[in-house]
């Protein structure tokens, strides 16, 4: 078996962004959003979506288990009970990198200078439009490996719980981002464009 | 035999060809996930030269050595696996198999088939393939643009040193990387330059430069040959291809992959057969492609058929273009087609704010005056911030690459200064307009070389030695031995721009029709270009925008290309439209019709009634509120603005400050700390505030008052840290109560804060920091501050931050968000 690194892309104008969920990333309580909070953000929507561009890229690789939480991956071992218990299970797993591109940095930037306040929201529109993209890739790969008898398991991304975050230094080796969708890594471990994700997904067969 | 020849001059001859993938054949022979495939030219080099032989065996001209990733970045300079030793590796696998199939034989020793040997009897060459570094570029990254270059350049260096034929720079997705490369590649050596680039199925880079933009910016740079690769199959590629042809004067290269991989069973797929590629790849040779091959999933079967595909086909010429085109990173602006509209407005000439943005360092302020004027549809902005007292080369590279991380426009590169022309023509991402040259030939040498080096469309005034013509047939002569000095360093016609220069009426009489004259003997006798700086048209006169924008319209008339100006000039916009819309260049008058619509007989203008406002949170009183407290609370910019128009007419600036926008603003912040108010509506108030603010600001500047500032905050985000935004948030809030906040941005290093701290004796410093990684140079900040002995107290913040934290690196305080600051500062600057 190769392990070819593939690409997945959404039209920015699929993506569901939900005023509430992004009132709620700024701190909003369900109960108290009114129209004209959902008015505030609907009126950013035209624009900041003209700029995304989603992309991703995913590899699909073998996965192995030793003792003490310790897991075999494509990039060397890690010592995770966090991700040990999300894959607990599986055989193989997907690493994916996916973004919404750097047009949308740009344009965050930009609105620094015209209003703070617009900027601020766009940040959480950003949040909102990356996760739901990711949401998509996710279902997308379940179904892949539904064909084979195969289910997946909740994305876990490097950072989360106790899986270090310099783990992106190996999954970026793996999966090379930067040539297939896009996304690099910064001295920082950060990635930029800033609105990306990068995560590890099981692969267990269906009971 | 065949007669040997460089690739430039076969490229010349006819079609020229490159291998396909290489990648994906070390995939399919075993390489693993993560390995670097270039480790192989040293572990595998059987692979590696069987490779290069199969291709050749199918007739390629072309090997590209396996270095995509062979950069300093991966690779150290000791060991088996240095970077050098890699590189040789790669080159000596290519000569290896070239020197084989020369010779007859195949790789085991064995004769050649009559077949192959015909087939091979054609000119090889070894591109040195340099690939993308894997990371951004400043201001979307974290790779500096010069770093980059030193990065390329140690490859290239190491190639070229070796003996290559040229220099393949490809799967660029990024335009300012590609010219990172490029200008590594020519400071290097002089070797031909193949550029390719890979768009995404909306015919764009990542980083958003269309095949014009690339082919300008690459053209100007000099390379020999420009194409595209990866990233699609031939058949998406035919409209890259189209434009591509369409705008480049050198060859197109194309080498697309096969079709786009999927999996079956665990083994990868491309889609696209020999038989497809092929009847596409001949499509795309009929487009305009004249250097051809292939890129992932395209193996010697899919190159050997679509070499013998191509036996029947004659390639497109390649032939001069004439289009005058300067681009930003993602588009290029045509000039000759409609007039082009230069901003004028970042200049510091005869305007006070900006002369004190450019010496307070306040970089925001240039940005906001270029923002405003792409709102204003100028086509371009000029940059000028030549200013005796600053650095101008510094401060110029600097706004470039800052405008640049703001606004998609291209811009004009404004200055006399050679060494800020240089930096900023180095740094500029795309290819820009530079202003200016002129006809003296002390200027024309220190000015053409730099244009030939980095590429740019040149405006040229039409001065010489002995001053300005007073005629128009003196100022045509002054053009005419501008565009011959230019050609000798091969500076092409259509990269000139001439400015014929508009001279104050109210010095000399007849000094527009001179310019009006020359402007059309430039058109019509000489075919060139005209740009004019309209406005000193009207020097020296009152109500000044009648007469430049009736001169303008004259001047358009007249064939003028591009004018600099104002472009929230209300009198240039009318005759800006009127005159597209009458020398059906709008055609239809769609745009002058939308225009039409924006003007003020047109626009509502009504604003809400004071009572009509309320405010649909519970924090605000019923009833007695003051109009302007209401505006404020709700976040409404323009009424508060314009409520604060009417109130300096009768209330002093302390009344409205005091007894409207602070009791404003804390009703919010209140709402914000007890969470029925929520960040974006704190940010809105803030800026409703700041726009009263404004008002209040200039009615005292306007009276020769000033505004008693409650104490000097320095505020920054760290070194190392690149998000500014919750600083930001802090900034407008500390500014909005009255501080006076000097904002040092983002990435800062300890010593400048220091340094800022010492020299403004400012005692209150606010730092930030998004992430961990960057707390400690927090607390380095902190602790140099405390080493040069000084008396401030440290404020933080910011997304990882916890009073914890704050306490370990000895921060004064912990603000846990923007209101909390402002509250600290409050208490501190009381006490």
């Amino acid at each position: 078996m190769d392990h070819p690194i593939l690409t997945y892309t959404k039209d920015a104008k699929e993506l569901v962004i939900d005023s509430k969920e992004v009132l709620r990333y700024l701190g909003y309580g369900r109960e108290k959003i009114t129209e004209e909070d959902k008015a505030m953000v609907e009126k950013l929507l035209p624009e900041a979506v003209s700029v995304m561009h989603p992309r991703a890229c995913y590899g699909r690789y073998e996965l192995s288990f030793d003792e003490g939480n310790v897991i075999q991956l494509p990039y060397g071992t890690i010592t995770s009970r966090d991700l040990t218990r999300n894959l607990m299970g599986c055989q193989e797993l997907f690493l994916f990198a996916a973004t919404i591109g750097p047009a949308f940095d740009t344009l965050i930037k930009k609105k620094r200078l015209t209003s703070v306040a617009e900027a601020c929201v766009l940040q959480s529109v950003g949040a909102a439009a990356v996760e739901d993209f990711v949401e998509n890739l996710c279902a997308f790969l379940s179904q892949e490996v539904q064909k084979e008898g195969y289910t997946t398991r909740p994305r876990y991304s490097p950072g989360f719980g106790d899986v270090p975050l310099n783990n992106q230094v190996g999954l970026f080796k793996t999966l090379q981002p930067a040539k297939y969708a896009g996304i690099t890594l910064m001295d920082t471990l950060i990635m930029a464009p800033e609105k990306s994700v990068t995560a590890y997904v099981g692969i267990m067969k269906e009971k | 035999m065949h007669k040997l020849m460089t690739v430039m001059e076969a490229a010349k001859q006819g079609f020229v060809f490159f291998e396909g993938g290489c990648g994906s054949i070390l995939q399919a022979a075993g390489l693993a996930p993560g390995e670097l495939p270039e480790t192989w030219n040293r572990l595998h080099p059987e692979i590696i030269q069987k490779m290069h032989f199969d291709y050749m065996a199918g007739g390629v001209n072309i090997l590209k050595t396996n270095t995509f990733g062979a950069n300093s970045m991966k690779f150290g300079e000791e060991g088996e696996d240095s970077l050098e030793n890699l590189i040789h590796l790669a080159i000596d696998n290519a000569r290896h198999a070239i020197k084989t199939i020369e010779s007859g034989k195949d790789l085991a020793g064995n004769d050649l088939s009559a077949e192959i040997l015909t087939k091979a009897d054609t000119n090889h060459y070894v591109a040195l393939d340099v690939g993308p570094l894997g990371k951004l570029l400043k201001p979307l990254g974290d790779l500096a643009f010069d770093d980059a270059v030193e990065i390329f350049k140690k490859t290239i260096q190491i190639g070229a040193a070796y003996g290559v034929d040229l220099i393949l720079i490809e799967t660029m997705n990024d335009l300012y990387e590609a010219k990172a490369a490029i200008l590594a590649a020519k400071e290097t050596c002089d070797l031909p330059i193949f550029l390719t680039t890979a768009y995404d199925e909306s015919a764009k880079l990542l980083t958003g430069a269309s095949p014009m933009t690339v082919v300008a910016t690459a053209e100007g740079l000099g390379v020999s040959a420009v194409g595209v690769n990866c990233s699609l199959g031939p058949d998406q590629m035919v409209p890259i291809v189209e434009e591509l042809y369409r705008y480049a004067s050198i060859p197109v290269i194309v080498n697309p992959n096969a079709g786009l991989p999927r999996t079956e069973n665990g083994r990868t797929i491309y889609d696209v057969t020999p038989e497809l590629f092929t009847k596409s790849m001949q499509v795309l040779a009929e487009k305009g492609g004249r250097i051809l091959g292939g890129c992932c999933g395209t193996t010697p079967a899919h190159i050997g058929a679509m070499i013998a595909g191509m036996d029947s086909l004659t390639p497109q010429a390649v032939t001069e273009k004439n289009d005058t085109i300067i681009t930003s990173y993602t588009h290029g602006v045509v000039f000759g087609k409609r007039p082009i509209l230069i901003g004028e407005r970042i200049n510091p000439t005869g305007k006070k704010k900006f002369k004190e943005a450019l010496r307070n360092h306040d970089i925001d302020y240039i940005l906001q005056e270029g923002l405003t004027q792409q709102e204003k549809k100028a086509d371009v902005l000029d940059v000028n911030v030549g200013l005796p007292e600053i650095d101008e080369p510094s401060m110029m590279e600097e706004v470039i690459y800052e405008l640049q991380a703001v606004t998609d426009l291209p811009l004009q590169i404004d200055t006399t200064n050679v060494e800020a022309m240089e930096r900023a023509l180095r740094h500029y991402n795309g290819k820009p307009m530079v202003n200016s040259v002129n006809g003296k030939q002390e200027e024309m040498d220190k000015v053409f070389p730099l244009v030939k080096k980095y590429g740019g469309l040149l405006v040229a005034l039409t001065i010489d030695e002995a001053g300005i013509p007073e005629t128009a047939e003196g100022r045509i002569a002054v053009a005419e031995k501008i565009y011959k000095e230019a050609a000798k360093y091969g500076i092409k016609a259509k990269d000139i721009i001439i400015d014929p220069l508009a001279m104050s009426i109210s010095a000399d009489p007849r000094s527009a029709l001179v310019t009006l004259d020359a402007l059309k003997g430039i058109k019509d006798r000489l075919g060139g270009l005209t740009s004019l700086g309209v406005s000193n048209i009207s020097f020296g006169l009152p109500s000044r925008e009648l007469v430049t924008s009736s001169f303008f319209m004259m001047a358009l008339q007249n064939g003028l290309n591009a004018a600099i100006m104002n472009p929230s000039s209300a009198e240039m916009k009318k005759i800006y439209y009127t005159f597209m819309a009458l020398a059906a260049i709008d055609e239809n008058c769609t745009e002058y019709i939308e225009y039409a619509t924006t003007l003020p007989a047109v626009a509502v203008v009504a604003a809400p009634a004071a009572g009509e406002v309320k405010t649909g949170t519970d924090t605000t009183a019923p009833g007695e509120q003051d109009p302007l407290v209401t505006a404020v609370v709700k976040g409404l910019k323009e009424r508060s603005a314009a409520l604060t128009e009417e109130y300096v007419k009768t209330k002093t600036a302390m009344d409205i400050i005091d007894g409207m926008l602070i009791p404003a603003l804390d009703i919010v912040g209140k709402g914000f700390e007890e969470k029925k108010m929520f960040l974006p509506q704190l940010l809105m108030s803030a800026e409703a505030a700041s726009a009263a603010f404004d008002v209040i600001k200039a009615s005292m500047a306007a009276r020769g008052a000033e505004q008693e500032k409650k104490g000097k905050i320095v505020i920054a985000t760290v070194k190392g840290d690149i998000h500014d935004i919750g600083k930001n948030i802090v900034k407008v809030l500390l500014e909005n109560y009255g501080f006076d906040v000097i904002d040092l941005g983002k990435d800062v290093p300890p010593e400048l804060i220091v340094e800022t701290v010492k020299k403004e004796d400012v005692h209150f410093v606010g730092l930030s920091a998004l992430m961990t990684t960057t707390v400690p140079a927090m607390e380095e900040t902190i602790k140099q501050l405390k080493e040069a002995g000084l008396d401030a107290k440290v404020c933080v913040g910011g997304a990882v931050l916890t009073q914890e934290y704050a306490d370990m690196i000895h921060a004064t305080w912990y603000a846990k968000d923007a209101m909390e600051t402002v509250r600290i500062a409050e208490e501190f600057f009381a006490s």
